[in-house]
C-alpha cells in the first residue's frame, strides 16, 4: 500500500522539481555567497578554536578543547560577558518599551509634525559610531564638557563626573549612549509593526464602545505581540554584539569596566600588545559567545510565546 | 510557461551562476595590474607597507618617494598604509595571500615576529662599508645594533637610541604661578608640586597625569627605581628571579595610587589614548607629565606659544636605583621581504631611507632623532627643547644586559613571557591606581605567578635554556654595560 502510494506521488514531485527547477538555479549564487561569506567562515573559526594558532600558515597545532577550557576558565571573559549581556538587558527594559510608546504616539495621523520626529529620532542611527564617540567624549568631558558644565551650572553636583573615565560610571554611560544611537532603529520596527495592525479593527473597537485606551490595551497590543518576540530578539542581538561604540570611546576601559564580549575577542586576535595574535583562543571565545548568544535567542522565543498564549502578554 | 520564457529564465540563471563562479569581475580584466614590466625592463614597482604615523607622515613619505623616483627612472614605489595598531596583522594577511611588499615597517618584537616566520631577507649583500659609516661609530656591532639576527644585518632603523629617552616635560608658567621656580627633582617633589597645583587649579588645571589610560607614567618612573627588567618582564635580571614586589617598584604604582584616591590627577585620564595627554598639556590643563620625546614637538605644534620646559624625571625619594635602558643601539623599523623578486630594487628603496637626506628630511618635518645622528646634530643642539632632550638622554640612559641579543635561550625565554600579558605589572597597577587598591600583595601574587611560569619555561625549555640565560649578576644598574660582564 505505502509503496504504491510512493510510486503514485513521485511523478508528481518529479513534476514539481522540473517546473521549478529554474527558481532553484536562481537560488545558487545567493547560496554560493551564503556559503563562502557565512557559513563557511563560521564553521571554520570552530574548526580553528580547537588549535593553538596565531594566524600564519595552516593551523597544526591540536589543542583539543583546551582554548575553550582557558576561555570558560577566564573571569575576564565573564566579565565581558556580563556586560554585554548588561547592554541588551538595557535595550529590553528601557529602549524597547520607550520605543513602543513613542512609536504608538508617532502613529498617530493628528500628530503635526511627526516626520520631522521621526527623521530626529532615526538620525543618529546613520550617524557612524567613530563620530559619536569623539562627540560624546567631548560632551562629557569632565574638565570642559558641555554635560558637566551644565549639571555644574544647575547646581546638580558639586564636582565633575569624570562620566567614561570612572570604572563606576563608564558602562552605565556607554549603555546610555547605545540605547540614544539604537533607539531609531527600534522605533522603525514598532512603527512598522503598528502599521501591520488593521485600521478597521481599530474602528470597530472603538464602534463597539472601547475608548482609546481600552483599544491599545485590548487590540492593539495583542496584535503587536507575535511582532513584538520578533522586535525583541532583534534588539537583544544588536545591543549584545555592541563593538564599535566601545572601541571608539574606552577600548575596554577604564581598567576593563567596559570590556564587552567583542572587545576581548579583538583584543587577542588583533591586540599588537601581545607577542603574536592568539586566533585560536580569540575563536573559542567568539563560539562561546556564539553558542550563548543562540541558546538565549532559543530560550527568548518559546518562553515568550508561551506566555503569549497563556494569556500572560 | 512558453519555451521561450522558460529559456530565458535558464539563460539568466545560468549567467548568474557563471558570474558568481568567476567572482563577478564586470570591471577588471583579472590579469595582474600591479604595473609591474620588468620583464621589458621598463619599470619596476616596488611596495612598501608603512605606518602613517606620526602626523602628516602620508605627505611626508609620498613626497620623499616622489623625489626617490625621480632619482632612479625605472622604479615606482606604491605605498601601503595601515593604522599602527594594525599594521603587522595587515602585512602577515599580505604574506598569507601571497602578495607581500617589498619592503615593510616592523617595529620591536614585531621585527622578530616576522623574522621567525622566514619573511624577512638578510641585507648582508648589498651592505658596503660605506653603508655602515653613515652610523654612529659602533652601533652596527652585531651583538649590540639590534638589527642584526645570526650576526646578519637584517632590518634598518629610522630613530636613533637615544630617542628611546623618557623625560618630564612641565609648564614653566603654571609652575611659576604656584610658586616653584624649577620642575621636581624628585617623585616626592613631584607629589607636593601636583597636590599644590591642582588644589590651585579650580577644576581646570591640575598638577598631573600618567600619560594614558594603561599609566604608562608609571613605568617610565620606575625605571629610575628598579631595573628595566623588573620593570619591563617582571624579572629581575640581577638574580633571574621575578621582583614585581621590590620597593621601587611598588612605591611607582603607590605614587599613583595616593595622587589618584586624593583627586590629583587629570579626571579622565582612566580613558585617555595616546595621543591626549599631549592634547591637554598644549591646552594648560596639566602642569606636568612624564613622556616619550615625540610628544614634544606636537605640543608645540598644538601650542607654539606654551611655556614649555623639559627635565629628566624625577627619581625615588631615596635616590636613583636605575636608569632608562638602552638596550640595543636601534630599533628595527625597516625590513625586505623573503619573497621579494625585485631584492636589488628593494634595496634602492631601502638605501634611501637609510640615507642622510631622507633622515635630515624626517627630523625636520616632525623633530624626532634619526638613527643618522650626523642628519640633526648641529641642528638639535640649536634647538632648546631637542637639546633638552639630548642632554635628558646623555644623563639618564645606560646600556642594560639584553637576553634577547645575548642568547637564544635568553631570547626563548622572553618570547614566552611575551605571550603571558597577565603576568606583566600594567593590568593589576592600573586596577591598583583606579580601584585604590595596596599594590604590594598583587604585586607579590605576580611574583609567585612568575616564578611558577619560569619554573614551567624552563622545563620546557630544558637543554635550550636555563636561568643563567636571564641572569647577570655582575651587573649593576647605576652602570653601562657591556657584553662582557
Amino acid at each position: 500500500m505505502a509503496s504504491t502510494y510512493a510510486a503514485a506521488r513521485r511523478p508528481r514531485a518529479a513534476g514539481r522539481w522540473r517546473r521549478h527547477a529554474w527558481s532553484y538555479a536562481f537560488l545558487i549564487p545567493g547560496i554560493l555567497l551564503f556559503g563562502g561569506f557565512s557559513l563557511w567562515p563560521l564553521i571554520a573559526s570552530w574548526w580553528y578554536a580547537f588549535f593553538d594558532w596565531d594566524g600564519v600558515g595552516a593551523p597544526t597545532d591540536w589543542v583539543g578543547l583546551d582554548n575553550f577550557r582557558e576561555v570558560l576558565g577566564s573571569s575576564d571573559f565573564w566579565d565581558a560577558f556580563w556586560h554585554s549581556f548588561l547592554f541588551s538587558f538595557a535595550a529590553l527594559v528601557i529602549e524597547l518599551p520607550l520605543a513602543l510608546v513613542l512609536a504608538i504616539l508617532l502613529n498617530n495621523a493628528w500628530l503635526r509634525g511627526r516626520n520631522v520626529y521621526r527623521l530626529a529620532l532615526f538620525l543618529p542611527v546613520v550617524t557612524t559610531t567613530a563620530i559619536v564617540g569623539i562627540v560624546f567624549a567631548v560632551l562629557l568631558d569632565p574638565i570642559r564638557g558641555v554635560v558637566n558644565t551644565a549639571l555644574s551650572d544647575l547646581g546638580l553636583i558639586d564636582s565633575s563626573i569624570n562620566f567614561l573615565g570612572d570604572t563606576t560610571t563608564a558602562l552605565p554611560t556607554l549603555i546610555g549612549i547605545d540605547i540614544w544611537k539604537g533607539f531609531g532603529i527600534t522605533l522603525i520596527y514598532w512603527l512598522a509593526a503598528l502599521q501591520t495592525i488593521p485600521k478597521d479593527i481599530h474602528e470597530a473597537a472603538l464602534i463597539d464602545g472601547a475608548n482609546s485606551r481600552q483599544s491599545l490595551r485590548y487590540v492593539v497590543l495583542p496584535m503587536l505581540v507575535p511582532l513584538a518576540i520578533v522586535i525583541l530578539l532583534l534588539v537583544f542581538q544588536r545591543s549584545l554584539n555592541t563593538f564599535d561604540l566601545v572601541q571608539a570611546t574606552t577600548q575596554g576601559g577604564p581598567n576593563y569596566a567596559t570590556d564587552v564580549v567583542p572587545t576581548y575577542i579583538y583584543r587577542f586576535a588583533f591586540d599588537p600588545f601581545l607577542q603574536a595574535p592568539r586566533y585560536g583562543f580569540a575563536c573559542a571565545a567568539g563560539a562561546v559567545f556564539g553558542l550563548m548568544t543562540l541558546l538565549i535567542a532559543l530560550l527568548q522565543g518559546p518562553l515568550l510565546r508561551g506566555r503569549y498564549k497563556a494569556g500572560a502578554l | 510557461m512558453s519555451r521561450t520564457r522558460r529559456t530565458l529564465r535558464w539563460a539568466a540563471a545560468v549567467t548568474a551562476v557563471a558570474l558568481t563562479a568567476t567572482g563577478c569581475n564586470l570591471v577588471g580584466s583579472g590579469e595582474d595590474d600591479s604595473g609591474n614590466d620588468d620583464a621589458s625592463g621598463e619599470n619596476v614597482t616596488i611596495t612598501v607597507a608603512l605606518v602613517p604615523d606620526p602626523p602628516g607622515a602620508s605627505e611626508f613619505y609620498r613626497a620623499q618617494f616622489d623625489q626617490f623616483e625621480e632619482e632612479n627612472p625605472g622604479i615606482t614605489v606604491e605605498v601601503v598604509e595601515n593604522p599602527s595598531d594594525q599594521q603587522l596583522g595587515a602585512v602577515e594577511l599580505m604574506f598569507q595571500q601571497g602578495d607581500p611588499p617589498d619592503v615593510f615597517r616592523a617595529q620591536a618584537d614585531g621585527f622578530d615576529r616576522m623574522y621567525e616566520r622566514g619573511w624577512v631577507h638578510s641585507l648582508e649583500e648589498f651592505v658596503t662599508d660605506e653603508f655602515i659609516e653613515r652610523f654612529p661609530e659602533g652601533t652596527m656591532n652585531p651583538s649590540t645594533s639590534g638589527l642584526h639576527r645570526g650576526g646578519e644585518l637584517y632590518t634598518l632603523p629610522l630613530v636613533s637610541g637615544k630617542w628611546d629617552v623618557r623625560v618630564l616635560v612641565y609648564n614653566e608658567a603654571v609652575l611659576r604661578e604656584n610658586g616653584y621656580d624649577g620642575p621636581p627633582e624628585t617623585w616626592g617633589e613631584m607629589e607636593e608640586m601636583a597636590r599644590t597645583i591642582t588644589a590651585n587649579g579650580g577644576g581646570q588645571v591640575f598638577g598631573y597625569a600618567p600619560a594614558s589610560g594603561k599609566a604608562v607614567a608609571v613605568e617610565m618612573l620606575a625605571q629610575t627605581a628598579a631595573p628595566y627588567s623588573v620593570v619591563q618582564d617582571g624579572i629581575d635580571f640581577r638574580t633571574g628571579q621575578p621582583a614585581t614586589a621590590s620597593p621601587g617598584m611598588v612605591e611607582a604604582v603607590e605614587l599613583h595610587r595616593r595622587m589618584q584616591a586624593d583627586g590629583v590627577m587629570v579626571p579622565g585620564w582612566e580613558s585617555w589614548d595616546g595621543a591626549r595627554a599631549f592634547t591637554e598639556f598644549a591646552a594648560g590643563t596639566m602642569a606636568m607629565y612624564p613622556t616619550a620625546p615625540w610628544h614634544i614637538a606636537e605640543i608645540r605644534k598644538l601650542n607654539p606659544e606654551i611655556e614649555m620646559g623639559i627635565a629628566p624625571l624625577p627619581v625615588p625619594d631615596d635616590g636613583r636605583g636605575a636608569y632608562t635602558p638602552t638596550k640595543q643601539s636601534f630599533q628595527p623599523i625597516w625590513s625586505m621581504s623573503s619573497e621579494t623578486e625585485h631584492p636589488e630594487e628593494a634595496w634602492k628603496v631601502m638605501d634611501f631611507l637609510a640615507s642622510e637626506d631622507f633622515h635630515r628630511a624626517y627630523y625636520e618635518q616632525f623633530g624626532s632623532f634619526t638613527a643618522l645622528e650626523s642628519a640633526w646634530a648641529d641642528q638639535a643642539r640649536e634647538n632648546p627643547d631637542q637639546a633638552a632632550i639630548l642632554s635628558a638622554a646623555e644623563e639618564t640612559m645606560r646600556v642594560v644586559p639584553n637576553p634577547m641579543l645575548l642568547s637564544e635561550g635568553g631570547a626563548e625565554i622572553l618570547r614566552a613571557r611575551a605571550q603571558r600579558p597577565e603576568l606583566k605589572h600594567t593590568d593589576a597597577a592600573v586596577d591598583a591606581i583606579i580601584n585604590n587598591k595596596p599594590f604590594l600583595p598583587i604585586a607579590q601574587g605576580l611574583d609567585q605567578q612568575l616564578q611558577a611560569f619560569l619554573d614551567e619555561t624552563l622545563a620546557e625549555l630544558s637543554g635550550t635554556a636555563t636561568s643563567d640565560d636571564i641572569t647577570f649578576p655582575d651587573w649593576d644598574p647605576l652602570e653601562n654595560y657591556t657584553p662582557e660582564q
